[in-house]
C-alpha cells in the first residue's frame, strides 16, 4: 500500500511539470569593453653609423662637412597603431661633436633633416636653428591604423657656419613618435 | 547585504580599468654617429719659390761676398688644424751651390739662413741652418709652442739672417735650399 502511494505522488509530479515551463523568461547580460587607442614600436632602436664626416683633400673645402656621407642614409623601425587618427612625428636632433669649436671658422654641430614614412605617410623635421636640448618635433602626419615598417631617412645635413669640423666623435638622433590622436 | 555591496564595487573598478589605458603613445630612436679625424692642412704658399736674386756684391769692398739680402716672406693662407694641441715646425736646409764641386780655399758654396714660421701659437717656430763652407751639415728643425685650440690662420714664413760661413767669397752658380713647414699634433713624450 505504501508503494502505491509513492507511485501516485511521482505520477502527480510528472504531470505538473509543464505548468512551470510556461513561467520561463529570457534575460540578457550585456558584455562591453573598450580598446584604448595605442601605438607601439616593436623595433624601437636603430643606429646609422657613418665613417669620416669631413671632406678630405687640401682645397678650400678641406675639413668641412661632407654631407653626402649622411644624406640618404636610412634605417627601418617597426611599429603599429590601432586608431584611425593616429599620428607620427619626427624630432631631428643634431650631431654634436666632442671638441668644442673655438670660433666661427669651425663647427662642432651637424644639423640634420630627416623623414619617417609609415603607412605611406611622411613626417619630417630639421634641427637647424634649434637650441641644444630644446628640440621640437616637426608637423605630425596622420598614419591611421597600420602595422609595419617606419622607414627613417636622413634627407639633409649642414653645419651652422659652413666651417671646419673639429675632430672627434659626433652623435645625434632622429626620434620618431607614434601617437593615437586624442 | 554587505557582501552584495562589495561585489558591486568590484564590478565598477573593473569597468573603470580600460579608461586608464587610453591613448598610449610610443617613441623610437635612430641614432646617428660619425667621426671627424684629426686633420691639419697647410694653405698653398703664396710663392712656391723664393728667389733671392743676386746674393753677392758685384762691386765695392765686399765684391764677391754676400750682399745685403732682405728678408723674404711667404704666406700659407687658410692653414688649419681641427683639434687642440698642435704645433708648427720648420725644417730648413741651407742654400748650397748646385755645382757639387768642392769649393777652393777662400771660397764657400753655402749660405745659411734663418726660417721663421709665425702666427700659429705664442712662440714662433725658428730654425737656423749651420752648414760649413762646403755645405756639409744637417738640416735644422725648430718648433713653435703648442696651440691649445683648433685654429685657422694664415701662417707666415720668413727667411732672414743670411750668412756665408767665414764670410768667404761665394762660388758662382745657382744655389738651392729649402724650408719645409709642418703642422702636426703635439709630440707626446715616450713613456
Amino acid at each position: 500500500m505504501k508503494k502505491l502511494v509513492l507511485a501516485a505522488l511521482a505520477a502527480s509530479a510528472a504531470i505538473s511539470t509543464p505548468a512551470f515551463a510556461a513561467a520561463n523568461d529570457t534575460g540578457t547580460v550585456g558584455v562591453s569593453g573598450t580598446v584604448a587607442g595605442r601605438c607601439l614600436f616593436t623595433t624601437n632602436s636603430q643606429t646609422i653609423t657613418v665613417g669620416e664626416l669631413a671632406k678630405s683633400g687640401s682645397d678650400a673645402n678641406a675639413g668641412k662637412l661632407d654631407s653626402s656621407v649622411l644624406v640618404n642614409q636610412t634605417k627601418t623601425l617597426v611599429g603599429w597603431c590601432n586608431k584611425t587618427a593616429s599620428t607620427m612625428t619626427v624630432t631631428a636632433k643634431p650631431m654634436l661633436g666632442t671638441t668644442a669649436a673655438p670660433n666661427t671658422s669651425f663647427d662642432s654641430r651637424i644639423d640634420l633633416t630627416a623623414s619617417a614614412v609609415a603607412n605611406s605617410q611622411t613626417a619630417t623635421d630639421g634641427s637647424a636653428g634649434e637650441t641644444v636640448n630644446s628640440y621640437t618635433a616637426g608637423s605630425p602626419a596622420t598614419v591611421g591604423i597600420f602595422s609595419g615598417n617606419v622607414v627613417v631617412t636622413l634627407t639633409g645635413a649642414s653645419t651652422p657656419n659652413n666651417g671646419i669640423l673639429t675632430e672627434g666623435t659626433y652623435t645625434g638622433s632622429v626620434d620618431v613618435t607614434l601617437a593615437p590622436a586624442v | 547585504m554587505k557582501t552584495m555591496s562589495l561585489i558591486v564595487a568590484t564590478a565598477l573598478l573593473v569597468g573603470a580599468a580600460p579608461a586608464a589605458l587610453a591613448q598610449d603613445s610610443d617613441s623610437a630612436k635612430v641614432s646617428v654617429t660619425g667621426q671627424v679625424a684629426k686633420l691639419c692642412v697647410l694653405g698653398t704658399p703664396s710663392n712656391a719659390v723664393i728667389d733671392l736674386g743676386q746674393m753677392v756684391d758685384t762691386s765695392g769692398a765686399r765684391v764677391g761676398k754676400r750682399a745685403a739680402i732682405g728678408n723674404k716672406s711667404v704666406t700659407l693662407p687658410g692653414s688649419f688644424c681641427n683639434f687642440a694641441n698642435s704645433v708648427v715646425t720648420v725644417n730648413a736646409t741651407a742654400l748650397t751651390a748646385d755645382d757639387a764641386t768642392p769649393a777652393q780655399s777662400g771660397f764657400a758654396r753655402a749660405v745659411n739662413f734663418t726660417a721663421t714660421a709665425s702666427n700659429w701659437a705664442s712662440t714662433n717656430a725658428v730654425a737656423t741652418t749651420t752648414v760649413d763652407r762646403q755645405g756639409a751639415g744637417a738640416a735644422t728643425t725648430g718648433s713653435g709652442s703648442v696651440q691649445s685650440l683648433p685654429k685657422l690662420a694664415d701662417i707666415g714664413l720668413t727667411l732672414s739672417g743670411y750668412d756665408v760661413p767665414g764670410d768667404l767669397l761665394l762660388v758662382s752658380g745657382g744655389y738651392t735650399g729649402s724650408v719645409t713647414v709642418t703642422l702636426a699634433p703635439e709630440a707626446v713624450p715616450a713613456p
